[in-house]
């Protein structure tokens, strides 16, 4: 039985202005992502890598073709459904780790589900029990500031999965931390992976490539294989 | 996002930057404080001038004088108040009651002395001059004759004290030569003596000459005076003037435009009343302007502190569109931040305004102990909600644009932003 598909995206485009003359970032990339599959995206920079993990995370709109994500069609979705396509179906790991400095580790985690209405108190519970499935609950009540590189990353992740997303983003997510942490990382990936997530990772890495399933090559905004 | 998780960030993010929230709040409480303060002084003001107009009389009343309509001093046109007058003012709408007033000539009360100079007013049984200002005895009654409600002054001139007078018989001369204060008057016509029981003393705050008496004793006395009868003065001379009562005071323009088509002049402290409070609404409006200005600055520095504090917080924007703010959510964040500064600059300066208004008013007393009693600054509770309100308002106003920007920013690029 062949599982649905998480992303598919036909023919997707997304152009530039840069002056007088248009870059195109994603020149008609035709894919699809299964429910439970850990994909990895690999491609030198410029290859529109970033661009194709932003558009599938309703970060940025495409200039042309469709993308769906777990069914619905991320060009039919307004300001407000994107924010919700956001906090509900897909979770984002960026290289930069992104966590908000003045929170706690657990407030940072929980912080998605404010946007969608949930309750304090069963925010904190669900963002512990995430951060405890992570091994991460030494550290829930620390500031976000006072953790070292793979902790932030992990405290990321944990933020990524707290909405319980149909798919799990990665944006060059090893880009930041040492081989250790990074190896660690790329584990844990691997580790939810077989918890049945479904996980798109982009890295110009081939090694930290190798750990995903199939590997899908872009250049110059093209799928060149996969 | 939920109101409670709204209300919490932004509150969080307001303390954050603890300075420069707090020199913004200080800049709204000043300017609210100067709006409470300015107010609550013409406030203040109003209320003085409408408590001494209530002490002179009642609303209700409307005066019909015995000239034409628009008189005023010199140009006096003379009309007589007859009963058919009276009657007609009777059969008008919301009219409660019609008081006929004759005032004999001058004249004193012959025990009292020199000093007992009086005013003798023919007034008919519950008008509305006689009532509820007894030291002793009681007011004119149906039916009575030769008595007199008297003043206070008057009462002690001819017994010890008020309550001591009444009972007593005294003797009114009219038409007789008077002293007013220091100066002699020259009596007019003939003066006659009658005999008075003293049946109440009033209070003479508001009149030390007046001499209530029944208004066919006054009637009689006048026509006596000049050798005519009662009925061809109150042919020929009229009545001095009537008391008109209103039902209610909502309904005195009513009666007072019934008047002037009768052809008579007429006087009611509920037009005065209304002309002063127009005037008022004028001072306040100014004096509101003059605090609105340094709200007004108050307000740049909102929108100067929103404008910051969405640049510093560019990355957190993007961190939080990220992860599913929606557009609304991050106006809200900081539209809640401006009203913080707004609510606690409010509460901050209607306090201050409140105790700054105690404190002139302490020095004022201090420098000038016989200052009128009454409170200089009065902040009701719609001045106090008012001002909360405004300042809620200005912080809105200048929170909006600065919200806005951070709405619309895009979350890739506020990522980016370092």
């Amino acid at each position: 039985m062949i599982a649905p598909l998480a992303v598919e995206a036909l023919d997707l485009e997304r152009t530039y202005a840069s002056g007088r003359t248009t870059v195109a970032a994603l020149a008609g990339v035709t894919l699809g992502i299964r429910r439970g599959e850990f994909v990895a995206v690999m491609g030198p920079s410029g290859s529109g890598k970033s661009t194709l993990l932003n558009v599938v995370a309703g970060l940025e709109r495409p200039t042309g073709g469709t993308v769906r994500v777990d069914g619905e069609d991320l060009a039919k979705l307004d300001e407000v459904a994107l924010a919700r396509h956001r906090s509900k179906r897909v979770g984002m790991v960026f290289q930069a780790f992104n966590l908000l400095p003045r929170f706690s580790v657990v407030d940072n985690v929980a912080l998605p589900l404010a946007f969608s209405g949930v309750p304090a108190a069963e925010r904190v519970r669900r963002a512990r029990a995430i951060l405890d499935r992570l091994g991460m609950s030494a550290r829930a009540d620390h500031r976000s500031n006072e953790l070292s590189g793979g902790e932030l990353q992990r405290a990321a992740v944990a933020r990524a999965l707290i909405g319980d997303p149909a798919i799990l983003l990665a944006d060059e997510p090893t880009g930041n931390l040492d081989s250790v942490n990074g190896a660690a990382l790329i584990a844990l990936f691997e580790e939810l992976h077989a918890q049945g997530q479904t996980v798109l990772l982009v890295t110009h890495d081939a090694l930290i490539a190798s750990h995903a399933q199939r590997t899908i090559s872009m250049r110059d905004g093209r799928v060149v294989d996969g | 996002m939920r109101t409670r998780d709204l209300l919490g960030m932004s509150l969080g993010n307001y303390g954050r930057a603890r300075l420069r929230s707090g020199l913004t709040t200080a800049g709204v409480a000043i300017g609210t404080a100067l709006v409470v303060l300015l107010i609550a002084l013409a406030t203040g003001a109003e209320d003085n001038v409408r408590r001494s107009i209530f002490s002179i009389g009642d609303l209700r009343l409307v005066t019909v004088q015995p000239f034409q309509p628009g008189a005023n001093g010199l140009s006096a046109v003379p009309r007589t108040i007859t009963d058919d007058t009276v009657a007609k003012l009777k059969s008008v709408a919301h009219v409660d009651g019609v008081y006929r007033q004759f005032d004999a000539p001058l004249g004193m009360v012959v025990e009292g002395g020199d000093d007992a100079t009086i005013r003798p007013q023919g007034i008919e049984p519950g008008a509305p001059v006689d009532r509820g200002d007894l030291l002793a005895g009681r007011h004119i009654e149906a039916g009575d004759r030769a008595v007199a409600v008297i003043p206070g002054n008057i009462a002690r001139l001819v017994a010890p004290n008020a309550g001591a007078a009444v009972g007593r018989s005294v003797t009114m001369r009219v038409g007789g030569a008077v002293k007013l204060g220091s100066t002699r008057i020259g009596g007019s016509g003939t003066p006659r003596d009658y005999a008075v029981k003293i049946v109440g003393v009033f209070d003479e705050q508001a009149s030390q000459t007046s001499f209530r008496i029944p208004l066919d004793d006054a009637l009689l006395a006048g026509a006596e005076n000049r050798g005519l009868t009662p009925d061809a003065i109150r042919e020929t001379t009229g009545y001095s003037g009537l008391a008109v009562e209103a039902d209610d005071s909502t309904n005195v323009a009513d009666i007072v435009k019934a008047v002037q088509e009768l052809g008579f002049s007429s006087f009611s402290l509920k037009q005065v009343v209304e002309q002063i409070d127009q005037g008022f609404g004028v001072f306040k409006g100014i004096l509101a302007g003059i605090g609105g200005v340094a709200l007004l600055v108050a307000a740049i520095g909102i929108a100067n502190t929103m404008v910051m504090s969405v640049l510093e917080r560019t990355r957190e924007i993007g961190i939080m569109k990220a992860v599913g703010a929606s557009p609304r959510d991050i106006r809200a964040l900081f539209l809640v931040e401006a009203a913080y500064v707004g609510v606690f600059g409010g509460i901050l300066g209607l306090a201050l305004g409140l105790a700054g208004g105690q404190l002139i008013d302490r020095i004022i007393r201090q420098l000038n102990p016989r200052t009128n009693p009454a409170a200089i600054f009065v902040v009701g509770p719609d001045l106090a909600l008012g001002a909360l309100a405004l300042a809620l308002g200005v912080a809105l106003l200048a929170g909006f644009l600065p919200a806005r920007r951070a709405m619309r920013m895009s979350a890739l690029s506020a990522l980016r932003y370092e």
